[in-house]
């Protein structure tokens, strides 16, 4: 069963004559069908952290393993291909291109994979039905909702059945009863496909959905929202 | 309180700054846009001052020496009229001031070099017509006491100061002149940039050896006695002189430059359409985000009348700060590339090499920088429907509105194709409408470009489909995504293709049909001798005993007398050339129009009968067998028509008649070449050693060989040429580094989308091969459509050339060409786009993620 291990994991940043210390000292482990949140002000080094997980950054120090294999110390080739086969992104800007249709948009990253554009929108079908979106898979973004197009990334980051599912602010452009949706359906992947998921959030209501709660702040993990937080946020 | 002016509830301040704060958001989108109109108004500028400076300087010259004279008595041949006829002329009850002068085509020798020039003799008489050229040239024109006045421009090319000796070499000899003065523009006004030597008449009659002759009087009747002056001026005339307007020579040089000036107005408006695009492009490329700040405005409470108020001023700040660039960037194109006058004009008229630029073409550039502004600016209006959400736009993302629907597809197709048969229909039945139809035709390759876009995409889109780990099926995705900007894109590589095309092909075919006129014309001899320089051998020149020595030279099997001149019929300076019987052809038989060439030899051998250009034909309504009345310096002669052929490369047309003929009715011997064939045995230049030996010192005289000539006679015919050649190739360049630049910028705006492909796992190489295939579907589209387009329009264009304008120009395939302005285009835009590709694709997948 895949799992993302994160060992003591230190990311400083350079910032004018200082340092500053986006990850210090990390240790977070997300086993197989586990739907972790992490919660941070802005600048507490959450989105390095997930940039760290992909395979996007390098730590400076500790170890970051996936499925046993360790990611901090790949190429960029490796890296890539690394994101390509198992890793499914979730972005906040969903980056869908305009003119494409839904179907389009999700099939996209196969091509990648060296798949036909045909096999590739075969695969991603049963994607778009899933995020219930089989009935409007030929309509272009700009005929579809905003939780309609975060519905389409969500099937993007899927088609290719990664193995670790890592969304970041999945849920900052949508209101509050599509952003239920998203991270129930996020969540609900997560379990039934047995894949560890890590969402970057601030949106209160993630708390209750997902499987474990963390908070971020100063590059120090810990357990559980700060209430704060969970203040503000619900605010 | 004051209350400070508004408009529409705005002060005019306040769109100042809002336009401020634009440009310090979207410098590189701004800087862009303006980039691409400026481009557009600086071809468009160029060309039209190029294509307005030519009559335009000649006008400045002919009003300078004209002055205050309406109207002129002219002689039909350079030989002139006997200088006691202007005295008579004076002497008329209306006439104010009658002022012969004398003109004279020659070479002047400096110790730099040589330059064709029109010697101008005049007498202080032209200073009563208050003309810009003698007014200045103190009390009974001193300055020129004794000797010549040079233009500025003639003193600099010859390198001769005041005081120096120069050579002047006219009929056919060479005299010393002294120079009296250096005339600058303060002197003599336009003249001092103008190919001109003025000289007293006196003086100017014995450096052209035509004593006691004039070739016109300028007249300036007393108020209100213009027709009686006219009737007795004809009287005098007896039908063996001119009558005419002081100005004719206009009219005559707008005549015979209609062709290059019409084929620079075609050149104007596809650089018009090319900057309208450019800068359409450019604005296309802000249009998401000028649609969100439309949006946020509404939002804040602006009406529609504001917001398109704001929209409106900051496309015309844009307009005019880049047209006014546009226009010095023109400025400096019509100063260096599209400088050069066509030399086949300089033989037959005196053009000034100065630049003439109106207001008028300043403002139609300019304005049609403006107006491109403006309507690229236009798109984000409409989001303005009523019923919409005025904050829709603000939920959308990304480049939406840049897809093309069906709807507009079909209906710009149908433009195109009516436009393409009303295009070949109208074209087909009045050749004369070519010119319109090729603005037009570029049109209709602009309007298909959405359907050939489309037809592409249904072709490719089934093929990219099924290929594996190829990334033709991510650049056709994109590509649907940005219709609208790559159509656009498109449609300047297939302008740009379209004009080139169609002009180099015409241009091909005219090099060629030239070639074949001047082979056979000079095919008739062996050894030429002429006064050189001009091709079209319409210089005369005093044979005296050169014949009969030339005839006795060892090696010299026949030396005929070939005669010629301008002759000036209505509107037309037309090229008349009179062979000798014995030349083995008298007619060029590739440029046979009508009649049959046999008969025709025979007839103009016999006498009485002439070939005529078809320009000439149909304007007079001639036809094989027609007899017309050749107004010639012993009066009209009548003259069958034998054959029509085309304008054998002179653009106002040619008559052919036999050398008999024309010494009877031009009433001279003098040759303006000699023809000479060799004996069998003796080469080309041992016939020029011995025919030069023969003429002694005779340095008014060229002798060449045959080949000698035609090289000389190809070059020229070359250079008139390659005005259209570069305008044709900076055309193509500009366009391709336009549409390379916007292609760059359209895939730098995508790097955050290409970030996040490079976050799901594409790399840098897949990326940059996905923006190089779309970037080459683009110009491939644009190429094609330009291509067929352009071979159609070249059809049509010598189709035009040999119809309307009756020039040579049989159409023949240059697939070379063609396939060398697609690389040019081609290889310019992708090297270019390969570059900030790569380095897009490079984009960190990091930039996709927002902390």
């Amino acid at each position: 069963m895949s799992a993302l291990e994160l060992r003591d994991v230190v990311k400083h940043y350079p910032s004018g004559a200082e340092v500053v210390n986006a990850v210090d000292g990390v240790s977070l482990t997300i086993s197989a069908g586990e739907f972790v949140a992490l919660y941070g002000p802005s600048g507490s080094g959450k989105t390095t952290l997930l940039l760290l997980s992909a395979g996007l950054l390098a730590p400076d120090a500790g170890s970051i393993r996936f499925d046993g294999r360790e990611i901090s110390s790949l190429n960029a080739t490796e890296s890539a291909a690394y994101r390509l086969r198992d890793v499914g992104f979730v972005f906040q800007t969903f980056h869908l291109i305009a003119g494409a249709s839904a179907l389009d948009n999700a099939a996209i990253k196969l091509l990648g994979h060296g798949l036909s554009l045909r096999e590739a929108r075969r695969r991603a079908q049963p994607w778009l039905e899933r995020v219930g979106l089989g009935a409007r898979a030929e309509h272009t973004p700009d005929r579809l909702s905003m939780g309609e197009r975060q519905r389409v990334a969500i099937a993007r980051a899927l088609v290719n059945e990664p193995r670790l599912l890592l969304a970041d602010e999945p849920t900052g452009n949508l209101d509050s009863r599509r952003s239920r949706q998203t991270l129930e359906l996020l969540r609900d992947i997560c379990h039934e496909r047995q894949t560890p998921g890590l969402l970057v959030t601030h949106d209160p209501q993630a708390s209750q959905l997902v499987d474990r709660v963390h908070t971020l702040r100063d590059g120090r993990l810990r357990d559980g929202l700060d209430p704060d937080l969970a203040t503000t946020s619900a605010g | 309180m004051m209350h400070k002016p508004t408009v529409l509830g705005v002060r005019p301040s306040a769109l100042i700054d809002l336009y401020r704060w634009r440009l310090k958001d979207h410098k590189v989108q701004e800087l862009f846009a303006g980039m691409g109109i400026a481009t557009g108004v600086a071809l468009l500028f160029g060309v039209l001052v190029a294509n307005t400076s030519i009559i335009s300087s000649a006008s400045d010259l002919v009003h300078a020496v004209t002055g205050s004279a309406r109207m002129a008595l002219v002689a039909r041949s350079s030989d002139g009229i006997d200088e006691r006829l202007a005295t008579r002329v004076g002497h008329l009850p209306g006439v104010r001031v009658a002022s012969p002068v004398l003109r004279e085509d020659a070479a002047i020798v400096g110790p730099k070099g040589r330059q064709l020039i029109q010697l101008l003799g005049v007498t202080a008489s032209l200073v009563a017509l208050d003309t810009v050229a003698t007014k200045n040239l103190g009390a009974g024109t001193s300055l020129l006491t004794g000797g010549v006045g040079l233009s500025s421009s003639v003193a600099a090319t010859i390198g001769a100061d005041t005081g120096a000796s120069v050579e002047l070499l006219a009929s056919g000899d060479s005299r010393r002149a002294l120079v009296r003065a250096v005339l600058p523009e303060q002197i003599v006004g336009p003249v001092a940039g103008s190919p001109i030597v003025l000289a007293l008449l006196p003086v100017a009659q014995k450096l052209t050896g035509r004593t006691r002759r004039v070739t016109q009087v300028l007249v300036e009747p007393r108020p209100g006695q213009d027709a009686r002056v006219e009737r007795e001026l004809r009287e005098l005339a007896g039908g063996r002189l001119d009558v005419v307007p002081a100005d004719r020579e206009l009219a005559l040089l707008s005549q015979a430059s209609r062709p290059t000036s019409q084929s620079t107005t075609l050149f104007a408006a596809i650089s018009a359409m090319v900057g309208f695009l450019l800068a359409l492009n450019a604005m296309l490329l802000t249009v998401p985000e000028r649609r969100r700040f439309v949006a946020e405005l509404r939002t804040q409470g602006f009406g529609p009348s504001q917001v398109l108020l704001i929209l409106g001023s900051q496309a015309a700040i844009l307009g005019i700060v880049a047209s006014l660039v546009g226009v010095a960037a023109g400025s400096v194109l019509s100063h260096t590339l599209f400088r050069e006058i066509p030399s086949y004009l300089t033989f037959a008229f005196p053009i000034g090499s100065h630049q003439v630029v109106h207001a008028t073409t300043v403002l139609l550039a300019a304005g049609c920088g403006v107006l491109a502004a403006l309507l690229a600016a236009l798109p984000p209006t409409f989001d303005m429907n009523p019923r919409r959400p005025v904050d829709a736009v603000l939920h959308e993302q990304g480049e939406a509105g840049h897809g093309i629907g069906k709807g507009s597809i079909v209906g710009l197709g149908t433009i195109g194709l009516t436009l393409l048969a009303a295009v070949t229909i109208v074209v087909y039945a009045v050749p004369s409408l070519t010119i319109v139809g090729g603005v037009l035709l570029a049109l209709a390759a602009v309007c298909l470009i959405p359907g050939v876009f489309a037809l592409t995409g249904s072709v490719i889109g089934p093929v990219s489909e099924r290929l594996r780990g190829s990334m033709l099926a991510l650049a056709v995705v994109e590509l649907r995504a940005t219709a609208t900007r790559s159509v656009a894109l498109a449609s300047v590589a297939a302008l740009a293709v379209y004009g080139s095309v169609a002009i180099q092909g015409a241009r091909h075919d005219l090099t060629t049909g030239l070639n074949a006129a001047i082979t056979q014309y000079l095919g008739t001899a062996d050894v030429w001798v002429s006064t050189g320089e001009n091709v079209f051998t319409t210089d005369r020149f005093f044979a005296r005993d050169s014949v009969e020595k030339i005839a006795r030279t060892r090696g010299v099997a026949s030396v005929r007398v070939y005669q010629g001149g301008l002759l000036d019929v209505g509107t037309r300076r037309l090229w008349i050339r009179a062979r000798p019987a014995r030349d083995s052809a008298m007619i060029q038989s590739s440029q046979m129009i009508e009649g049959n060439l046999a008969r025709a030899t025979r007839l103009l051998r016999g006498g009485g009968w002439a070939v005529v250009s078809d320009g000439f034909a149909d304007e007079h309504d001639l036809r094989v067998g027609s007899r017309f009345a050749l107004p010639t310096p012993s009066g009209p002669t009548q003259l069958g028509v034998a054959a029509v052929t085309t304008n054998v490369g002179w653009p106002a047309g040619a008559i052919t008649l036999l050398r008999g003929d024309f010494r009877r009715a031009w009433q001279t011997d003098d040759p303006a070449a000699l023809e000479i064939n060799l004996r069998a045995g003796v080469t080309p230049e041992q016939g020029v050693r011995a025919v030069k030996a023969a003429l002694g010192s005779r340095p008014g005289l060229a002798v060449q060989t045959r080949r000698q000539r035609e090289a000389q006679f190809k070059a020229n015919a070359k250079q008139a040429l390659r005005g259209l050649g570069q305008i044709s190739t900076l055309l193509v360049l500009v366009a391709a580094l336009s549409v390379a630049f916007a292609l760059s910028a359209a895939i730098w705006q995508r790097r955050d989308r290409l970030a996040s492909l490079k976050s799901q796992g594409f790399d840098s190489r897949q990326l940059w091969r996905s923006l190089l295939l779309e970037s080459g579907i683009v110009l491939g589209i644009g190429c094609a459509d330009g291509a067929v387009f352009g071979l159609y329009g070249h059809m049509l264009a010598s189709r035009w050339l040999k119809l309307a304008t009756g020039f040579p120009a049989p159409f023949s395939l240059d697939l070379a060409q063609v396939l060398s302005t697609l690389l040019l285009v081609g290889g310019i835009a992708l090297t270019v786009v390969a570059i900030p590709g790569l380095s897009a694709a490079r984009v960190s997948p990091r930039a996709s993620f927002e902390e």
